[in-house]
This record gives C-alpha cells, structure tokens and sequence, in this order.
C-alpha cells in the first residue's frame, strides 16, 4: 500500500494559481482530480511527479451546464454526476449511458469524465460518446486558451494533446439542433464493472446522418467515416446496418491481449454495432423534440 | 509532512501526512481505525469503502493529504449508536461468512438507502457490484438489504 | 430421540455481530506498537535460473533499513507431505516471483524503496511449464535432489524424473471390464490453474523476543500445522515446539490458500533474525496470485467403457497434474484425486494414475475441493455425453450407476452410508428435469445439465482435534478448540453442540479462533472435517463435563446418575420433579455439603477424536488394502442457463444443490455453503481465467483482469437443498460439506451448455469468447 516514491502537493483555490503552478513546474507537475487512475499509477512508480495539483478546489470546474448552444462539462465532474444530470440525459444520452457501465459506484463517485480522456487509456468508456457528438476539448495555461476536437485529442494510447503547462477546464458538446439518439455497447467479460475489451458509440440524427465510433480496438478510439458516408449514400435500415457490419473488418485491426482474442474483439465489435444501431433506431422513433 | 484536519465519524481530527500517504493507510496505521480493509490496493474490490462527505468511495485511491477539511464515515461511526436495521437484517440473515467484505458492503448500500429508500433489486445489486465477496455469493446480503428497504 | 434444542437450528453466528459492526479483528488489525518492523519481499524475475549473486550494499545505504536477508540465512527445507520447499530460494529459482531475499525496515516505505535496489544475478535455465512437457525424455529436472527430500510414506516420487509422486490405483479387471462393454468413450479434458481469491491477503507477523519465545501472529487455517512446521524448520537455531506460539486472529477467507505453511514462514524465519522485534510481512493482491498456493491445473485423460443400459463396465483415468515449482502440499491433492476419480459411481474394473508433476509455475496446493473439482469437470461430462450416445436420460444413467452404501471404493474399502439417490430424486424434481424451458428471444439458446459430487477429507490417518471445555462461574463456557472459522462458520457450530449436550444457550458459550498456547490441538481447518472431527471432540468434551456434573451432583445429593439430565442450565431429576441444581451455584465453587465442606471444583471437560480405523497402508501398485478416506459426502446439482448466441454470454438462470451433510447442524450456515459454492464453481467455469506469458510470469494478477464475480453476476435463482442420511461417526450424524458445494458446478454447466448449442466445451474455462468462437467457428477446434 505505502508508495516509496515522494512528491509535493498544492491544492490552488483559483485557476491563475493552478495555471501558475503548471506553468512553474511544467513536465514536473501532474494534475491530480479524482485519482482513480494517478493513484494507481504512482503506487506502480508510473510517471512519478514532484508536484500534484489537486484542481478539486476550482469549484467552477465542478459544473454541468449549457452554455452558448453547448453542454459544458467541467472539469470536476464525475461519472456520478453525469449518471445523475438530466442535462446529460437530455443532451447527451450517450454519454449517461457509458457512464453507468464505468467502473462501480465507488469509483464513479471520485472518478471524471475529463480524468477519463487525459489518461486516455485505450479502453476508456468516456471517448466513444464524446467522439460521436463532435466535442470540443478546453484547455487553459499562462499562454491562453484552446479548443481542441475530441477527434484530434487523443494521440496513442495514453496520449493526448494536452501541453505540459496545460490543464483542461472542459469539454463541451455542441447540442444537435434536430432530432437525434445514440446508443453505446461495452464489450465486458461479465456483467459486473470490467474495462472494455472494445466498444461502440453510435448517434443517429433525424436528417439520416449518422455517427459512429469505435473504442478499444487500436491505441486510440476514432469515428468511422467510412460507415458514417455509407450510410449517408445510402440511408440507415436494417439491411444497410447489416452491410455496414460486414465494412468493419476492414476498419478496425484489434490485437489480442489478456482481455480478448483479436477474433471475438473484432466479431463482438460487429455485434455490438448491430445492437448500437438498432437500439438508437428504435430511441429515435421514441424522440419527441 | 502536512497537518489536516477532517470529521471522522462525527469526531474532528487532525493528523500529520505526507502527500503520498494513502487514505486507507492514514485510517488503518495512523488513526486506528481498522474497519476498512485492503483487498487489492487497486480500486477493484471495494473492502476499503468509506463514506466520504455522503458518496461511498475507494480509500485506496485518495491521498489522504486530500480529505483536508471533509467528512469520513466508516463502519465505527455507523455502528456507535447500535446496529442499524441493515445491519440487524444482516446479522439475523447470517449474511457474511468470513466478514472481510462487510465494512465495504454495509457502507455502500448505506450511502444507496440514504439516496434511494426504496431500492429495485437491480439498483441493489449495482450498488454493491464493486464491493467483491468470495464466501458469500451475494444472495444473503441482496436479501438482506432487501427486506429492509421494502419495510421501512 | 429426544428433541434438539440448539442442533439443527438456523442460529445466528456468534462472530456476526463483530462483523457486521466493524469490530472483527484481523491480522493486519492487529496493533505491534513503534517498534514493529516491516519486511518487503524481493521477487526473482525468472521461472527458472541459478541465483549466482546477491548484493544488497545499495538497499543497505536506504535510512531506516535494519537488514536483508536471504536463502543464505535459511538453508533449511519445509513442507507439509513433503520436504521439498525453502523458505527463501536457495541456489535455485523455480516459478516467476519467487521470493529471493528480503529487506527489513523500519518503514514500509523504505522497505519497498530498499527493496528495488537489491541485486540479484541470476543465469536462467530452460523452463518447463506444461506438465506433459515435463515428462518428456530428457525434459529438464526442477528439484534434481528429489531423491533426497522427506515425504510422507505414501508418496511415491520418482528420482530423476519431474514426477514428484505416482498414486496407482487398480481394481477388478479393466481389460475384461472395457472388454464386456458395449460402448466406449476416451477422451481428454483440460482444467487450467486457478486462485482462490480470498479478499484478505495473507499476513503474518512474528516476535522472536529475548528468551527465546517466537510468536507468529496469521492468518491461518492451519495455526498448530504452522507451530510443527516452524519449530521442525527451526529446529537448527535451537527452537522448540513449546518455544512457538501461533495466534490466528479472524481470517478474510481461505478456501485452501491459507491452510498449511506459506509466507508465514517468512515472517517467522526473519523474526529470528531481528531479535525483540515484531516484524510485518503483509502480501499483495498479485503475490496472492502467483506466490501462494493456486489451484492445480489438469489434463485429464478418461476412459468408460458401459454397457447399453448404462451400467459401467470399466474406467481408466490418467490425470496429468500441472503441480508447479513445489508440491509439498500439492501432491497429496494428486493423491487424493488418485484414490477417488471414479466418482460416485459403482465401478468393478478400475485403474487409475494420477501423476504429480513438478513445473516452473507457481506452486499448487489445496484449494477448496481439493481437486475432485478438476476429476469431475472431465468425469461428469464423459457420463453426459455417454448417456446421450446411448439414448439413456442422463439423470436416469447416473441414478443407474451411483454408489451406495456397502459398495465399493476404487481402493477396496465399504461406501459409508450416504443420500446420493435421495439427491438426485430431489434435485431432478426442484429443476424440472422433463419440462424444457423456452428461451427469451430468438437470439437466445436454453439449457439444462445435471452432475452429480463426491469429495471425502484428504487427510493423515492419524489426524486429530482436540477440545478443552471450561466453565464460568455464571456457568458460561468457554470452549476452545484449534479449529479455525473462516467464514464457515466453524465456532457457531462448535457452540451449538456443546449448547445441546450442557443446555447453555449459545450466547453463554464463547469460542474464539485459537491460540496454539491457549487452544488445544487440532491438525487443520481443511478438507471439510472439522464439523465432523473438531464437533466430535467438542462433543465429548461436552459429555465429559456432563459426566463430571452427574457424578459430582449424585454423589453429594444422594441420586442415581442415570436418573440426572440437564435442561436450561439446571441438572434435574427424571424422578424427583423438584430437584434442580443450577450449574452456575456449582460449577466452579463446587457443592457445600452439611458439614460445611465442598466436594467438586471446577468443571472442566475434555474431548479428543481421532478417527482410529484410517490408515494408508496400501499396496503401492494396487493402492488396496488401507482406508486411506474416512467417508465421502455426496450430492447431486443441476441448472439452467440462457446463452446469447452472438456474444456467447451464459446467464444462469437456477441452479438446484442437494447436498448430504449427515445432519444439517446449523441449516442456515450450510445454505450459506451452498450460495457462496454454487458461484465460486460458476466463475471457475465461466470467468476465471489464469494468463501467463512466455516467461511463466503471470499476466493478470489482480482483480482487474482475473475476474470474479460481482453481486451482478449471480444466478436468478439458488434452490439449497439439504439432505440427511446421518454420519455413523459424525456428531449428530454430522459430515463435512463446505468445499462440495463447488465440486458439481464446472460439469453442470458445461452440460447445459451442449444442450444448449451442442457443443461439447473439453477445457475449462468456458468463457464467453470460448463459446462464441466455438460457436461461429471463428476459431476451429477451440478444443484442440
Ligand atoms: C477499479 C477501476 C475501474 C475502472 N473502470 C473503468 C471503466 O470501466 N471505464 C473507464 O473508462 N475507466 C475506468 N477506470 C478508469 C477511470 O476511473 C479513470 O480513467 C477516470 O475517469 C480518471 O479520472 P480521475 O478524475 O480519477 O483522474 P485522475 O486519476 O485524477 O487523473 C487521470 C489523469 O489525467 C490527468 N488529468 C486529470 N484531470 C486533468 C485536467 N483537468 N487536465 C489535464 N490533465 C488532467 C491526470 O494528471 C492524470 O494523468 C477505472 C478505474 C479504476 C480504478
Ligand atoms: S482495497 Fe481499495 S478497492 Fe480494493
Ligand atoms: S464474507 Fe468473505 S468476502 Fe464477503
């Protein structure tokens, strides 16, 4: 349990003094918001720091709210919280749905959304549902402010584009200006919390476009243009789903670890898209506004 | 080293830590208080819940240095005033074999009692899914906190 | 009979309040005060190499470190069955994380810190990690001094090979049996290592204090086995058996992790070393993985042959046992199995070879089940299978062959009396065994398989339990036996017998995990005899104290004794209704008599059970001639299960278990059995699964990628059913069953899932994925 390794602390009471600190100590500091993954890391001795910065004192980051046509999501919040807004519901559907299936309660009540895509873990649950509704990542330093497309965020595994002095303040996702639903399948061992072995997002909007990502089947989860122009050819029904299936060996190339074997990563990838799409279907035709 | 500050059980302490120490290490080593357990030091087993300011979470996974002013609860604070009905259901029921499991369980489904009176069998099941038990396959502890959120 | 007033009752556990308030203390709970030292294990990163050099000058250099010890400082071997383990790796490493050295700190921080600045230097050797492989002409030794190791004489080690022990066992005419049959089916099945996952670690603290005393603080299902192995290892530093004390405080599970000696020793060996010091050596979850013991891996190669009504004609096992890097305990599994894979069934022509063989992987060693779990996985499934070929219901093909009392063992010994058809009838009725359930969608395949469990204790002949039973003034009890509660429930039970021989209720009993200074003996908590063994003593312990009250109360109050009987704490008379002589007025201080002396004092009792008709002496080719198992519990399991047939995920939708226990002495412990077994066998079968690299090194030692189950992984529905046919010898009819209720779980399964899909799954275990692939044919001969 003890970690033999040593490291400062500071917990900022305001973004310019977090942003202070990340730009004094760079590459040295790490950011620390729930911990369920850092934790971990340095009890391994895994990019050990000299400094955290717990931001879990920015309460502005503790925040999910609709701004400027967007649902922002700070910082700070949780999965749990996610599981607990209806502006998520609303907005998002998607995305409350992963959040359910992360981890177990215990670890969704400390663990965030934005923790979530800076460790950027292959199987992260977070990235699919982001992806499909085309969010922004905010970051913030001494420098100033950018926003980054989640479709550009992620760079391998475990890497992002966030910068060394850099921390993010958000994530926001442009709300859909018609009718839509989305459906996320996690490919797990049992049911019971597991990290996903692969993963589908899949938002179908009321015009017939249709977004589609895959998680957990290469170093970073990615959309998939080629079923999303197919199905923008040719429309969404059960036949087309069904042959746009049959594309998805040709898209992804999962490996095989102690999770899964690259045979059933890439069939239950298919499965999964068959349900995704069914079940976002069928919600679709359930939408009111 | 860092003095903080925080509620432990109703109690307030104060206790010097240094950045990497481990919640669940402080309470077990340096405060004495032993109910939460390790089963894994990873955040997968749930033995070392506490309820941190309402929220059941993983001792494992906090730093203690971070609880600075917040609220704990372990199973010696809900035990102070007698057995709780989950609690008596649980002993009447012989829910626990071996018992390493129970501080973990009891305070999750506490925190999901305190927000959800009325629990389904799923919501019970999902609120301790994170809580691992080898002896008892589970069915005894839904049971249990079952009967009790159906009467009360 | 008279009416049980505390036996067979569903009474709640006497350790329950603890637990569920927090207050149950375990060992790492335990408080040592500041000068409690903390030791960090150094782990070698080969499955197979020649240590050539130590140096630990760097971890010295690290402030707080006292020192680091290594296989140098210990050059003694252990074991239970057999001599043939080290506390720290002499010369040679043998599986992937052994332990090599060890730092002792003042901290545990600096301990670890130090701990990763010892160098070792190691020239590797090649490694065996198949037990098939390790029995190849020429494959390379593990223990080249096999010859010379200690075991116990029914081991049968074969020097120069990897075969560590070879249990025969040859009955009938087996040619002559294969010959009658009209059917045959060989083939082999495969069941891979497994952890037990108890969710406390192993710990253990120990004090070598300046007068020579060395306390061991464990956690235990073994704490006087520990003692003997301890003062024999340390034997050469001057120890003796009266100089140990072992101290077992609450245990977070066993299932045969914690049940003879592993890592405790380390703790022991070091607190010899830092002299007045208490010194900490707590595991970690993937030590627990790969550095205690872990279930045996099998292949296991079957032979039936039967004739066309299903009756068995012959059997052949060959079980090839994956027994890891040392087999101390391990090949007395490999015995046990050996004497018993013919399961419960009637067969005349047998032969059996079950091979114990040493690999580079970690050591096996018993874990709940003892091995009948693996046997039976390839056993039950050959009975489906056979029954299917010969048009004959399975429930009906093993109801046609399953044992009775009388028949007999492979080993030549009687069948103890036993419910296994009462089982079945009740198993086969609560399942529905004729209705076929439909399916919740058409994605989804439904199944049905049946199996039926046999186990007996694998134990010396000459293993005992012992019991002192003391009085209180209020004429409470304290009772104290060596047996451990792990969770069974073992003390509850201890107390409800003695509770129904000396009617004092249970709350007045206090019964606590032993001290091996306080407690008398007993051998182990393992192999499910301790209700059996440890209740017999405790039993007559109780009625030697009943004797002691009888006698004391008629000779001083003028009654015939055989007239006296006890009833809510008071002796009372069959003829005079009002004579009552509370016990607490006398169970210490004795009876005044009129002229003002008092006879008596206080009431102590003593039980002592070895079952005195076992014994291993056997013709070593034959294995006949001895009564090596005191009994066999039997029973009979059945399930239905739901397959999604794209993803290959089972839900169990009910499972049924009938088990024979003799006599349920605490009903609702023994359902708790049952519910908690019933899953454990699911998720060996479903969703456990061992993964090592080229390297023997364990990929998945943590929760994370070993998966267990969640309270969301349960059957809809467990029906525990309790059969009684009791025990001639056990205490109120009493037979162990704690282990069994896993046994029937893996076959029952795997059956339900060919009559879901037909498909036969021959290797465990039986993931999602396996299925799917099966299945689609993505991946052909999964088997293979
Ligand atoms: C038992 C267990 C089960 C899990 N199961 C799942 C699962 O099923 N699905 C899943 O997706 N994940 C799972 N996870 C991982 C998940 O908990 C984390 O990825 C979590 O979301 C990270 O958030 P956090 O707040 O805990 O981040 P932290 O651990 O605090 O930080 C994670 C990383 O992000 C950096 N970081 C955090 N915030 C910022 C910021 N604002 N700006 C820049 N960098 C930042 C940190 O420096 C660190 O490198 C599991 C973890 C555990 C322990
Ligand atoms: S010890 Fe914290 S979750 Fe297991
Ligand atoms: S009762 Fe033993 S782990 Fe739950």
């Amino acid at each position: 349990m003890a970690i033999p390794f040593e490291f400062g602390y500071e917990k900022p009471a305001t973004i310019a003094d977090a942003l202070h600190l990340l730009d004094k100590w760079g590459r040295n500091a790490r950011i620390l918001a729930g911990g369920t993954d850092l934790a971990n890391e340095l009890k391994q001795g895994f990019r050990v720091p000299e400094l955290l910065v717990d931001i879990k004192g920015l309460d502005a980051l503790e925040k999910i709210k609709v701004l400027d046509d967007a649902l922002h999501i700070g910082a700070l919040v949780t999965f749990d919280m996610v599981r607990n807004s209806q502006l998520v519901r609303d907005h998002a559907y998607i995305l409350y749905e992963a959040a359910g299936l992360v981890a177990s309660s215990g670890v969704r009540n400390r663990a965030t959304v934005v923790g979530n895509i800076c460790s950027a873990v292959a199987c992260m649950d977070s990235a699919a549902p982001l992806l499909v509704h085309d969010a922004v990542v905010h970051t913030a330093s001494l420098e100033g402010e950018r926003e980054v497309p989640v479709q550009d965020w992620f760079v391998d595994n475990r890497k992002t584009l966030v910068g060394e002095k850099e921390m993010v303040s958000h994530v926001s996702i442009p709300l859909p200006k018609i009718k839509h639903a989305g459906a996320y399948q996690k490919m797990m061992r049992y049911t019971g919390e597991d990290l996903a072995a692969a993963n589908v997002g899949v938002l179908l909007m009321e015009d017939g476009a249709c977004r589609v990502a895959f998680g957990s089947v290469g170093p970073i989860p990615r959309r998939s243009p080629e079923i999303e122009l197919f199905f923008e050819k040719n429309g969404v029904n059960a036949r087309h789903i069904d042959q746009a299936k049959d594309m998805i060996g040709g898209i992804i190339s999962p490996i095989t670890d102690v999770r899964a074997t690259k045979e059933y990563r890439m069939h239950m990838t298919k499965v999964m898209f068959v349900r995704a799409m069914h079940a976002a279907v069928e919600r679709l035709k359930k939408q009111k506004i | 080293m860092k003095k903080i500050s925080f509620t432990l059980n109703g109690e307030l302490r104060q206790v010097d830590v240094a950045p990497n120490e481990i919640l669940l290490e402080v309470l077990r080593y340096k405060i004495g208080v032993k109910s939460p357990k390790c089963g894994c030091d990873t955040g997968d087993c749930g033995a070392c819940t506490v309820i941190l300011n309402g929220k059941a979470v993983r001792s494992c996974l906090i730093f203690a240095i971070e609880i600075n002013g917040q609220e704990i609860v372990t199973l010696e604070g809900l035990s102070k005033d007698g057995l709780t009905p989950l609690q008596k259901a649980l002993l009447d029921r012989n829910a626990f074999q071996c018992g390493y499991c129970a501080p973990g369980m009891i305070l999750s489904a506490t925190c999901l009692m305190s927000g959800n009176p009325h629990p389904s069998e799923e919501e019970i099941k999902e609120s301790i899914a994170g809580n691992l038990c080898r002896c008892t396959g589970y069915q005894p502890v839904i049971d249990a906190i079952s009967e009790v959120t159906k009467k009360h | 009979m008279e009416e049980l007033k505390f036996v067979g009752h569903p009474a709640v556990r006497i350790d329950g309040k603890e637990k569920v308030t927090g207050a149950a203390v375990y060992t790492d709970d335990l408080e040592f005060g500041p000068d409690l030292l903390y030791a960090e294990i150094v782990e070698g990163p080969h499955a197979h190499a020649m240590i050539r050099a130590i140096d630990a000058s760097e971890a010295m250099k690290v402030p707080g470190v006292i020192c680091v010890v290594t296989g140098k400082d210990f050059p003694y071997n252990f074991g239970l069955y057999m001599k043939d383990r080290f506390i720290f790796a002499q010369d040679r490493v043998r599986f992937f994380g052994e332990q090599i050295a060890a730092v002792v700190a003042r901290t545990p921080q600096a301990a670890k810190k130090a701990a990763r600045l010892v160098q070792v230097n190691y020239s590797p050797l090649p490694k065996v990690v198949s037990p098939l492989e390790a029995l190849r002409e020429g494959a390379d030794l593990i223990h080249p001094d096999l010859k010379h190791y200690e075991h116990v004489p029914w081991f049968f080690p074969k020097p120069d090979t990897n075969i560590a022990h070879h249990r025969k066992v040859r009955k009938g005419n087996v040619e002559q049996g294969f010959a009658e049959a009209d059917y045959i089916l060989e083939d082999t099945y495969e069941v891979p290592r497994y952890a037990h996952c108890a969710i406390e670690y192993h710990a253990a603290v120990a004090k070598y204090d300046h007068s020579g005393r060395l306390t061991v603080w464990a956690s235990s299902q073994s704490p006087h086995t520990q003692r003997n192995l301890f003062a024999i290892a340390l034997a050469p530093l001057g120890i003796r058996h009266n100089d140990v004390r072992v101290i077992a405080p609450h245990v977070g599970g066993g299932f045969g992790s914690k049940a003879g000696v592993t890592m405790e020793i380390i703790a022991a060996a070091i607190a010899t070393k830092v002299k007045g010091h208490p010194v900490k050596v707590l595991w970690n979850r993937e030590r627990e993985f790969y550095n205690t013991y872990q279930r045996l891996g099998v292949v296991a190669k079957l032979k039936i042959g039967v004739k066309s009504d299903g009756r068995i004609t012959a059997l052949h096992h060959s079980l090839f046992w994956d027994a890891g890097a040392y087999v101390e305990y391990g090949a007395n599994v490999v015995n046990a199995v050996g004497l018993s894979a013919i399961g419960p069934y009637r067969v005349d022509n047998a032969s059996i070879d079950s091979y114990c063989i040493y690999t580079n992987l970690p050591p096996g060693g018993p874990y709940r089940g003892f091995g009948y779990s693996e046997f039976l996985f390839g056993l039950e499934s050959h009975m489906e299978r056979m029954a299917k070929h010969l048009g004959i219901d399975p429930v009906e093909m093993r109801r046609r062959n399953a044992i009775r009392a009388g028949d007999i063992t492979a080993y030549g010994a009687k069948m103890n009396p036993n419910g296994l058809h009462q089982a079945i009838d009740a198993v086969a009725k609560e399942i529905k065994w004729h209705e076929t359930p439909s399916p919740s969608g058409p994605d989804m395949a439904i199944g049905k398989g049946f199996s039926l469990f046999w186990k007996a204790p694998a134990m010396p002949p000459n293993t005992s339990s012992s019991c002192f039973l003391k009085f209180n003034e209020d004429a409470s009890i304290n009772l104290l036996v060596s047996g451990m509660d792990l969770g069974q429930g073992f003390l509850t039970v201890m107390a409800q017998i003695a509770a129904e021989i000396l009617s004092v209720p249970i709350s007045k009993i206090r019964t606590e995990n032993p001290d091996t200074d306080r407690n008398p003996y007993e051998w182990q908590t393992v192999a499910s005899h301790v209700t059996w063994g440890c209740g017999n003593a405790v039993k007559r312990a109780a009625l030697d104290a009943r004797e002691q009250i009888f006698s004391l109360a008629a000779r001083t109050h003028d009654v015939p004794k055989d007239l006296l009987y006890l009833e809510d704490e008071v002796v009372k008379c069959k003829r005079r209704p009002g004579f009552a002589l509370p016990l607490k007025d006398f169970v210490i201080h004795g009876i005044q008599m009129e002229d003002g002396t008092f006879k008596g004092g206080p009431i102590m009792g003593r039980g002592v059970f070895m079952p005195e008709y076992a014994s291993t002496k056997a013709d070593p080719e034959t294995s006949q001639g001895g009564h090596p198992n005191v009994h066999y519990t039997v029973g009979a399991a059945a399930a239905i299960i739901e397959i999604d047939k794209q993803t290959g995920r089972v839900q169990v939708k009910k499972v049924v278990e009938a088990v024979d226990c003799g006599k349920a002495i605490n009903p609702s412990l023994v359902k708790g059995q049952i519910t908690g077994g019933i899953l454990q066998g699911i998720s060996t079968v479903l969703y456990e699964e061992m993964k090592f690299d080229h390297r023997g090194k364990m990929l998945n030692p943590n929760f994370t990628d070993y998966k267990i189950p969640t309270a969301l992984d349960i059957p809809d529905e467990v029906i525990p059913l309790i059969i009684e046919v009791p025990e001639p010898d056990g205490p109120y009819g009493a037979r162990g069953m704690g282990e069994h209720t896993m046994l029937p779980v893996a076959p029952m399964i795997a059956n339900a899932i060919e009559d879901a899909l037909g498909i036969r799954m021959k290797s465990m275990p039986i993931t999602a994925e396996k299925i799917c692939l099966a299945m689609t044919g993505l991946k052909k001969q999964q088997e293979k």
